[in-house]
């Protein structure tokens, strides 16, 4: 049986006492109940110790009950699923739950790193910059490894998440932060009003502060209220609850992020289920209730397992039955804080005494001290002795100088409430303070988001519940929604006065930022060193800067710094506020999109046949496509592209080239558009004519390149590059739109209506003699090269067959409706069985490309012009087209640019790779006198050897001569041979025969 | 000589699995349909002739063809809004291809035949709308996407033609959706994942919705 509970009370509390849950914390056994957190639970077995501290490893313990944790953070979990900078405040208890503490070695009790203490005067402020200055190069290689060894919280799990995350979109009229008080009256009044209304709630359980400080509303007690409040609301369709749901960032366009933990609750989530979902709400309006945040009091030792905030042992005490302490003294200056002394008397703690900072306190108070019979000290607390087992006594400093102690195990500190700004601020909004309650409020907000209750700085439970209700129903009425509200319910104002206090002078460290161990002295070095602004602060101290982003901390440590640099606080000002509100998983914001979904893919029309023939895919931007299609017994890519170059420039192969972007261009107006768009003309082109064109950008460098063809005097059926499909459609529809509007033309992305296919080889005719209808013409003279018609297929179906050629082979491109590309494929194999047909991919593609001296995209590179690419002569002198202007400036004429050649290495067994530099032979290599560089290369079974392409300075008027290579990133050096780009049938004999 | 037969292939033809996928319930709280073997055809209006082919189309179809995000339901046609003075005629059986639509049509309008460009999704259940809020930002609550209500949007990064059908007998929702066919087994696999916690019921039928 695993730990007794032996800080649970018997009775009372949220926890199901039914429902006993094991888990373990460093190993050991303990239990708890269902409705407890991890740190519920740690209390309820009297754990005090929970964690070491960032810097210094003190012993540390539970300070809050909520998000705003700096101090029991744990890792989650074990394995793939551990979890470091877990809050034990706001981690669900579940059964087998398993936790560690973080940043002790080897043990929570017996933590080495602890020596840190001792040499805490070096690790002031600013400690890095002013020590590891020097020497400069012992940076990377000594002081930085060793500082990130040292540094940093919890561990990551080192492998891959094996859960899934999705993301989702919401949509509301009124969208509320919190279910406190005020949440709830907001959600009521909208609800009712007709609104669609989101309510989140980043707890497990609704109800806010409700749930520890109880109260009377509309007569009846404070959980009565609740469960009446959440029963009305579950009966409004159109009102969506979301627990475990941190609201975390606002957005532009009433757009809000939210971060909801499915099934953090749970050891793993259950099948089919995502551990955690982000979503994406979009609201016409925002209620911001998520309430204030209890400040601490910096005074020494205030870090002390034990020392927690009041409205946290409140919380403890009457929501989890729990108690942190069997005899607690509470240090307040403010009138909120005795509250806890009410629940603790109640729950049956002693009470050792009340230290209020403030000169009074009421009379009500001081007869409740007489009834408990513990005394009320006037002053401040100025020291903690304790350490890991907890606090053993307090140090007091009396109002007019004297001193004294008390014994006590825990201490209860209140300092005031902070509002939860965060939301309001997210758009560089920029808080403003309120004298009577000492902090800051909202002042403004993002459009269409408003502040109320305990977040707008009015903290009674009858001011939440009204102005929360006002807020809902405003909010409502402004989306147009204006059903019956009824009337606000209503409850008591606690009376609220407080003196400020946010510093006790002290002998020791006294805390200001706790997660990252930022003292009040760190402040105050900070300030003589010049570093006052409050951004200079934070980045210099790291005030704020960790996991909690300062919850605790920021205030206080800003009220420090205006004490000592003498000016106000709001004077001083806060730092900017920024999304997230809480630490959200990368995960989350990833969703569906990891590993092999992490974008989208296009599949082409024959891919499920190329799967069958055991095709080697490769990525082409979204497209998978077929690369290569190996056989038995070829030993790596080079055989087989090399066996399917030689078939085809042989015999014939065929190739899926529905990737290529294709573009219905319609209308009376599409040839003086195409004419306006490419460098060459179209208009003229005949029905039933295909020409290659050429697009130049603005600026006058070439864009992309493609086949288009005349099918009627009113349509043209335009391709493009695979890469650049959707560039061009976009580019295109502007030229539309915005540029020629008074063209009659119109397009259509067809991209996906056609599979097409390249068929090339000697023996293509053969092969298509098989599956085209006998009475179809193929011969030279009735299908002439750059023809296009319409021809009929054996079987019935009816196919668009272009007479183009990429690979320098007599070639036709087929093309017919998508969802005959599988057959078509199958048909090629059947019809060219008895010519050895030969499926081939994207490699044997390139190869026969370069073989034949075509640009791709390696040449099509951003840089290039026309002429760069031997194609100045398509540059029409006769008409306008995008690009003719910019493309005749100096510098994209000069004789000296980069051109493409071809290029072979002297010694013919060399091998070629692209990216090696051009320079003149004899000469060292260097920026000075580079030419150039390889573009593409490969291996030419027709040839026999290496071939390439490259950009050289001056390269056509250097054919013949003998330049050297320089592959400084393979450490290769060799000899090339400038030729003729076009290897393989330069008269182009063999695509016209 | 070799007999060739031309049987068409969904683009979904290996992803889809008729069956149910994910959580196992009494019934699938998700279903998704995949509609195959439907003639699409874009008709773009030429310049300056947008009354003209609402004339045209009201004349051919009987009903104005939409102006703004929305179908149009006739007997034997669906026209679906895909932008200013555009529209989608979606039909079954060869009635309205470009070749027959062409006679009446190509004077105002220009038309493209997208029948093989894109798959037809249909999707319904009591968790449709749970489902597609994580595809889609489009806010499908029945006030704001009534039935009749279209977008053209983007659904996991992928462009989309999404449009509220007529409701099932039983009041469910009938969201379509129009997937580019080269994406459309992504897609399929985005929604098979979005809907698996709820239990995905998987179909393909050869009517329209």
């Amino acid at each position: 049986m695993a730990g007794a509970q032996t800080h649970r009370l018997g009775n009372g509390g949220l926890v199901d006492r039914s429902a006993p849950l094991n888990f373990r914390f460093d190993g050991k056994a303990f239990s708890g109940f269902q409705g407890d957190t991890l740190a519920s639970a740690l209390i309820a077995n009297g754990v005090k110790l929970v964690g070491r501290s960032f810097k210094y490893h003190r012993p540390r313990g539970i300070l809050t009950s909520g998000s705003e944790e700096p101090n029991a953070l744990v890792e989650l979990r074990t394995g793939a699923r551990r979890e470091p900078n877990t809050k034990a405040t706001t981690a669900e208890l579940y059964d087998g739950l398993e936790a560690a503490s973080q940043n002790r070695w080897p043990s929570l009790r017996h933590d080495v790193m602890s020596v840190n203490q001792l040499f805490a005067p070096i690790f002031v402020a600013g400690f890095y910059y002013k020590t590891f200055m020097w020497p400069a190069k012992f940076w990377e290689a000594i002081y930085e490894p060793a500082i990130r060894r040292a540094a940093g919280l919890g561990r990551a799990a080192g492998v891959a998440d094996p859960d899934h995350y999705d993301k989702a979109w919401a949509h509301c009229d009124v969208l509320i932060a919190g279910s406190g008080p005020t949440g709830l009256a907001a959600a009521l009044a909208a609800g009712r009003s007709g609104a669609r209304v989101i309510l989140c709630e980043e707890d497990f359980t609704l109800g806010g502060r409700l749930l520890s400080d109880g109260g009377t509303i509309d007569g009846v007690p404070a959980a009565e209220w609740l469960s009446r409040t959440l029963a009305e609301l579950a009966d409004m369709p159109d009102v969506r609850i979301m627990t475990r749901t941190t609201l975390f960032g606002v957005y532009d366009g009433g757009t809000y992020g939210a971060i909801e933990r499915v099934n953090d609750h749970l050891p793993s989530p259950p099948q089919h289920q995502v551990r955690q979902r982000l979503w994406r709400i979009v609201a016409k309006r925002c209620v911001v209730a998520a309430g204030a945040i209890e400040r601490p009091i910096v005074f020494a030792g205030n870090d002390t397992p034990g020392v927690m905030m009041a409205s946290a042992i409140r919380t403890y005490v009457a929501r989890y039955a729990a108690t942190p302490a069997k005899r607690l003294a509470l240090f307040t200056n403010n009138e909120d804080g005795w509250r806890t002394v009410e629940t603790a008397l109640g729950a049956g703690l002693q009470i050792a005494a009340v230290i209020d900072a403030r000169p009074e306190i009421s009379p009500a108070h001081r007869s409740l001290a007489s009834k408990g019979g513990f005394p009320v000290l006037h002053g401040s607390v100025s020291g903690v002795d304790g350490g890991k087992d907890g606090v053993r006594k307090i140090a007091v400093s009396l109002t007019g100088g004297a001193r004294a102690e008390v014994e006590a195990d825990g201490l209860a500190v209140s300092g005031g409430w902070n509002p939860a700004v965060g939301l309001t601020s997210f758009h560089r909004g920029r808080p403003a303070w309120r004298d009577d309650i000492s902090a800051f409020v909202p002042d403004g907000a993002p459009p269409g988001m408003v502040a109320a209750g305990a977040a707008n700085g009015d903290f009674g439970l009858g001011a939440c519940l009204s102005q929360g209700f006002a807020a809902g129903a405003a909010a409502a009425r402004d989306t147009g929604h204006s059903g019956i509200v009824g009337t606000a319910p209503a409850a008591d104002d606690e009376a609220f006065s407080l003196t400020p206090l946010w510093h006790v002078a002290g002998k020791g460290k006294a805390f200001v930022d706790y997660q990252h161990d930022v003292t009040a002295s760190d402040i105050e070095l900070a300030q003589r060193e010049g570093f006052e602004s409050v951004e200079h602060l934070k980045r210099y101290t790291t005030l704020g800067m960790a996991t909690d982003q300062g919850k605790t901390s920021n205030v206080a440590g800003l009220a420090i710094m205006a004490a000592v640099s003498g000016r106000s606080i709001p004077e001083t000002g806060t730092t900017i506020y920024r999304p997230p509100y809480v630490p959200v998983a990368i995960g989350a914001f990833a969703g569906h999109h990891r590993d092999e979904t992490f974008h989208a893919t296009r599949l082409t029309p024959s891919h499920h046949w190329a799967v069958e023939q055991g095709a080697v895919f490769v990525d082409t931007g979204l497209w998978k496509r077929a690369q290569w299609y190996p056989r038995a017994g070829e030993k790596d890519w080079l055989e087989s592209v090399t066996r399917e170059v030689k078939a085809v420039r042989s015999g014939v192969g065929f190739c899926d080239v529905s990737t290529l972007g294709k573009i219905d261009v319609h209308g009376p107006d599409a040839g003086a558009f195409l004419d306006r768009v490419y460098i060459n003309t179209f208009s003229s082109l005949a029905v039933g004519k295909a020409r290659y064109g050429l697009m130049l950008r603005e600026d006058g460098i070439v864009y992309d390149d493609g086949t288009t063809s005349r099918l009627a005097e009113d349509h043209y059926f335009l391709t493009t590059t695979t890469a650049k499909a959707g560039l061009v459609m976009q580019h295109l529809e502007f030229c539309r739109q915005v540029l020629f509007p008074e063209l009659d033309v119109q397009l259509t992305s067809v991209s996906d209506q056609w599979a097409q296919f390249s068929i090339a080889g000697p023996k293509t005719r053969d092969l298509l003699r098989e599956i085209v209808d006998p009475s179809e013409d193929l011969s030279n003279e009735g299908f002439p090269f750059m023809g296009v018609r319409e021809v009929a297929l054996r079987g019935g179906l009816r196919a668009r067959l272009f007479r183009i050629s990429f690979s320098g082979e007599m070639a036709f491109e087929i093309s017919v409706p998508a969802r005959f590309g599988d057959a078509m494929a199958r048909n090629l194999m059947l019809a060219g069985a008895p010519f050895g047909v030969t499926p081939y991919g994207t490699e044997a593609l390139g190869v026969m490309r370069v073989e034949k001296g075509h640009i791709a995209g390696p040449e099509l590179s951003g840089t290039t012009t026309a002429a760069d690419l031997g194609l100045g002569k398509m540059m029409s002198t006769k008409k306008d087209y995008i690009g003719r202007v910019m493309a005749g400036r100096e510098a994209l004429v000069a004789p000296d640019r980069q051109v493409v050649v071809g290029i072979r290495p002297t010694d013919r067994t060399r091998r070629l790779r692209s990216g090696a530099h051009i320079i003149p032979k004899g000469q060292t290599p260097g920026p000075g006198n580079d030419q150039g560089y390889v573009t593409s290369v490969c291996f030419s079974p027709t040839l026999d050897q290496w071939i390439g392409l490259a950009l050289v300075e001056r390269g056509r008027e250097r054919i013949g001569e003998i330049v050297h290579a320089h592959d400084p990133l393979r450490g290769e050096d060799y000899d090339v041979e400038l030729c003729n780009p076009v290897f393989y049938d330069p008269d182009g004999g063999r695509q016209r025969g | 000589m070799v007999d060739f037969s031309w049987a068409p292939r969904s683009p979904l033809e290996k992803a889809l699995v008729a069956g149910v996928h994910g959580a196992r319930r009494i019934e699938a709280d998700v279903s998704l349909t995949e509609i195959r073997n439907f003639d699409l055809v874009q008709l773009m209006a030429r310049r300056g002739k947008g009354t003209d082919l609402a004339k045209a189309a009201k004349a051919r179809f009987g009903v104005v063809p939409p102006d703004a995000p929305k179908v149009v339901q006739t007997p034997d046609a669906t026209l679906i809004w895909s932008g200013p003075d555009q529209f989608f005629v979606l039909s079954k059986g060869g009635k309205h291809t470009v070749r027959t639509l062409a006679p009446a049509l190509s004077g105002p309008a220009s038309l493209s035949d997208q029948s093989h460009a894109r798959v037809l999704i249909s999707i319904s259940g009591a968790k449709a709308r749970t489902m597609l809020a994580k595809l889609s930002s489009i806010d499908l609550h029945p006030d704001a996407f009534p039935v009749g209500a279209a977008a053209a949007t983007s659904m996991d990064h992928t462009s989309v033609t999404l449009w509220r059908g007529n409701d099932r007998t039983n009041g469910q929702a009938v969201f379509n959706v129009l997937v580019f066919a080269t994406f459309a087994e992504s897609l399929w696999h985005t929604m098979l994942d979005s809907g698996a916690e709820y239990g995905v019921a998987i179909s393909h039928s050869e009517n329209l919705a």
